[in-house]
């Protein structure tokens, strides 16, 4: 297996980067290793677990599904691109409901929720259900989780409104 | 061995300190060697500088808790410091932090009294530093918000006014402490102080520490403990850039330039493990099949209580086995551990509930000194038990020795499955004997399982009572007044490695015990609640081994949890509603209702838990809250979805994916009320919401189907129309 390394450009949290990087590396070891973006956790690599989602173009994805040259230049969004402030509507829904615990699950599935509020700004249980039943929080925050994507969607669709 | 938990956990208490550590998750530089000019320092605990600044030390380890929330709660309140201006650091291991350990649901408790010492001691200097500043009485200030108020003038100094005077005046040893009524802090709902840093990515855990020069390991590892590698195809693995291949006690270390090269370079190894000797092919059913059979010995007696002599014979018995699984912690951030071993030193970063037996075995492995082992606590992507043991922590110190650079060891999720230390299987027999009048007379609960291994045993433990007592709490501590009980403990050979998990020994027996009561309650033909709150008159207090049982409160969380959730309401066909209660370690009551409802393919949906809790004096109301709606789905998780089996000796799951955990579809509504307790001090909350779920969802289950589960996970095929 000859390693075949190669400069790849891409654009994170609105910053163009340029990475030498393994081919086959998954994003989110570029994210995390080589970035020291570490807001994006590692669960399992194997994308059963939610913690390493990411936004591109508003959806939520996991960085460890992609490799480094299928990530050559798109555009993403990591936790730390959201607002440093935790002003995101998300960020502020999940303060005031204080849903994480450990709250080392809790960069991704905010992530997650800002994917589904895009496609389903008013999201039925079902809805919510469907969206966040992939990812994995131990600790068991989900009761607070959904009120929190409640009140981040009411949030949001208000924030629309001219 | 830990051999006894309370023991183990109650030496584990906090002591006092002057040694403290930065908390920034980059570089924890040991002990800040130069004193702070003009910094007001009574205790390790508490630090005011002149700046204003009012930094609190947490010296229990965070994993989703709540500790530094609610433990800076206690310092704060002491203090009268302005909680919204305070700041954390992390305790390390030094020769004024000697005891730091995270279990047992210990902290709240165990913390309690140091803590508020230690803040009323700071403010009790800084009101004499002012007093003294005004010339006058000390009796006429008064402490607020980190400043002291001479109540008659109004006049005011802030605390980083008075750090140089309150820094020349002796510490109090016994400080006032406030009145209860007095607290504006505790008690009430306060957010989690890491909040902020968790929602925008900043909060750093073990995995994410990155030092200068770190290299990244991933061990492939012996699929059976003490396995040696016999051949290994290493080709491909060196041809990937940078990677080196470092034999070490766990199997072969595969270190690179990033986590991903690592990883890659082990997939790439081919490695021919030495055949297991015969008694690591383990086999968990065989293992459960030899527990049950081992239940029906006599054991060593854990609790006899005699019938008194009026008691009526038994005329009828009836009986039950229940069997219990191998569970894992399961954490979404896998063990890791950073070591940097430099010629006489050893600095380690890592996610770990038990710093100061971390410096300790890693000191020893190296053949150091332990003050040379500097250990810096990061926060903890979910602990559960898990990281009460140190082996991760040994792995990055020996691969850093061998490669002398620093070194991340990072587990993989199947690592984590599979090498892990399990709550171990356990197998219950249970009788209950009725008189003449159909009262039950007589109770029996035997426990077959498996003291923890995760160190030798030592050959000194004395294996009394109490010993056995630690093994099975939950069957020597049943709350219900029997004429005759009869407990004990069959120690049954376990080689897999397995230690404390989420409520250590005690989710087995209540399961067991709980559910019991109930199918003698529907022997009698009546209601589970009121014979459990039957059980429960009589003497109020009751002692078994070194507990105190008080029923009264215990009946207290049954009233309210069969009030809250409706208890009697008629429900629709498959559905049904169970109940369940337990006394955590003679602390913490909690009864659950749990609703559920059962569709014809034999799925288990629940559907609502009513909990009531009295945990003693709260600190947190939202703490409370959030560890029992993490305690119900943690139980839903090990009821309905994940068990490991092993075949072969090896753990068959690998990911989330073959060992179940609940997920946000699983999610029942939770109603947690919490009963005012008469008790004046605080008592744990991270693992008494486990052990009564998974017998009120058997009872609820019971209720809606006529089926008695008797053996977890619950499958569907158990019970399909």
């Amino acid at each position: 297996m000859v390693p075949f390394m190669s400069e790849i450009s891409l654009t994170v949290n609105g910053t163009k980067r340029t990475v030498k990087v393994d081919d086959d590396m998954p994003l989110v070891w570029v994210l995390r290793d080589t970035l020291a973006l570490t807001g994006t956790k590692f669960g399992c690599g194997m994308g059963v677990c939610g913690s390493c989602t990411i936004l591109e173009k508003g959806k939520a994805i996991r960085s460890c599904q992609i490799s480094a040259s299928q990530a050559k230049g798109r555009d993403f969004m990591t936790i730390e691109g959201l607002s440093k402030d935790a002003s995101h509507p998300c960020q502020r829904a999940w303060l005031e409901e204080d849903v994480a615990q450990c709250g080392f699950c809790q960069p991704g599935m905010i992530l997650t929720a800002c994917g589904l509020l895009r496609e389903h700004p008013d999201p039925t249980d079902a809805e919510i259900d469907a969206a966040m039943s992939d990812s994995v929080c131990r600790c068991g925050t989900y009761p607070r989780m959904r009120k929190a994507i409640r009140l981040a969607a009411t949030a949001l669709r208000t924030q629309k409104k001219p | 061995m830990i051999t006894s938990r309370r023991a183990f956990l109650k030496t584990a208490a906090l002591g006092g300190a002057s040694l403290v550590v930065a908390f920034d998750g980059k570089r924890l530089l040991g002990a800040e060697k130069k004193e702070a000019t003009g910094q007001f320092k009574p205790n390790g605990w508490v630090r005011v500088g002149a700046d204003g600044t009012v930094t609190l030390t947490i010296g229990k380890s965070e994993m989703g808790q709540g500790v530094r929330t609610s433990l800076a709660m206690i310092l704060a309140e002491e203090l009268e410091a302005d909680w919204s201006r305070i700041k954390l650091v992390q305790a390390s291991p030094g020769p004024e932090f000697k005891r730091l350990g995270t279990g047992g649901s210990f902290s709240l408790g165990g913390s309690w009294k140091t803590l508020r010492q230690a803040g009323a001691a700071a403010r009790e200097m800084l009101i004499t530093a002012a007093a003294a500043r005004w010339k006058v009485d000390r009796a006429t200030c008064a402490a607020i918000k980190s400043e002291v108020v001479h109540t008659a003038s109004k006049r005011r100094f802030k605390y980083s006014e008075l750090v140089a005077d309150a820094a020349k005046l002796p510490v109090p040893a016994d400080p006032p402490l406030k009145k209860a009524s007095d607290f504006h802090l505790i008690g009430k709902p306060t957010k989690q102080i890491d909040g902020r840093n968790i929602v925008t990515g900043a909060a750093r855990y073990g995995i994410d520490t990155k030092i200068p020069k770190m290299l990244y390991a991933s061990i492939e590892r012996a699929p059976w403990r003490g396995a040696k590698p016999k051949s290994s195809q290493d080709a491909k693995a060196l041809a990937i850039h940078g990677v080196r291949l470092v034999p070490c006690s766990n199997g072969i270390a595969v270190v690179g330039e990033t986590t991903w090269a690592a990883l890659k370079a082990r997939a790439a190894l081919a490695v021919e493990w030495e055949l297991p000797p015969p008694k690591e092919t383990f086999d968990s059913e065989a293992h459960i099949k030899q527990l049950d059979e081992a239940s029906d010995q006599k054991g060593f007696v854990t609790r006899k209580d005699e019938a008194p002599a009026s008691t009526r014979p038994v005329v009828r018995t009836i009986y039950a086995n229940y069997l219990y699984p191998f569970y894992t912690h399961a954490p979404v951030e896998t063990m890791n551990c950073v070591a940097d071993v430099q010629a006489d030193r050893c600095i380690i970063w890592t996610p770990t509930q038990a710093p100061n037996s971390l410096q300790e075995e890693v000191a020893k492995f190296l053949g150091l000194a332990p003050e040379k082992v500097e250990v810096n606590v990061t926060l903890i992507g979910g602990g559960f038990g898990r990281r009460l043991a140190v082996d991760y922590a040994l792995e990055a110190a020996e691969v850093s020795r061998a490669i002398k650079a620093p070194v991340q060891v990072l587990w993989t999720r199947t690592d984590d499955m599979r090498h892990g230390h399990f709550q171990a299987a356990s197998a219950h027999r249970l009788s209950a004997g009725f008189d003449s009048t159909d009262t039950l007379v007589a109770w029996r609960h035997t426990k077959a399982g498996s003291p923890h291994n995760l160190k030798l045993p030592d050959a000194a433990a004395v294996r009394d009572a109490g010993y056995y007592q630690d093994l099975s709490w939950g069957v020597y501590d049943i709350p219900y007044v029997v004429p005759s009980i009869e407990t004990a403990y069959v120690t049954v050979d376990l080689p897999v490695r397995h230690g404390p998990w989420r409520a250590v020994f005690a989710p087995s027996s209540v399961f067991a015990r709980e559910a019991f009561i109930d199918e003698v309650a529907h022997a009698r033909g009546i209601d589970p609640l009121g014979f459990r709150l039957e059980l429960l008159t009589g003497p109020d207090t009751v002692k078994a081994g070194s507990l105190t049982i008080d029923r009264r409160r215990l009946r207290r969380v049954l009233e309210v949890a069969r009030e809250k959730s409706g208890w009697g309401t008629a429900v629709a066909a498959r559905h049904g509603r169970g109940v369940a209660c337990n006394v955590y370690d003679g602390e913490t009551h909690i009864a659950y209702v749990v609703d559920v409802a059962v569709d014809d393919a034999g799925k288990v949906r629940v559907e609502r838990v009513v909990a009531a809790v009295d945990c003693g004096l709260v600190v947190n109301p939202t703490g409370v809250e959030q560890q029992v709606e993490g305690g119900i789905i943690w139980g839903i998780s090990s009821a309905l979805l994940g068990e490991i089996t092993f075949r072969g000796g090896v753990a068959q799951q690998a990911t989330y994916a073959d060992y179940g955990v609940a997920r946000m579809r699983d999610t029942p509504a939770i109603e947690v009320h919490i009963v005012p307790s008469e008790a004046a001090q605080p008592f744990g909350m991270g693992e008494p919401p486990v052990p009564p779920f998974a017998p009120a969802l058997v009872n609820a289950i019971f209720a809606a189907t006529g089926k008695r589960i008797r053996r977890l996970p619950i499958r569907p095929g158990d019970l399909k129309l």
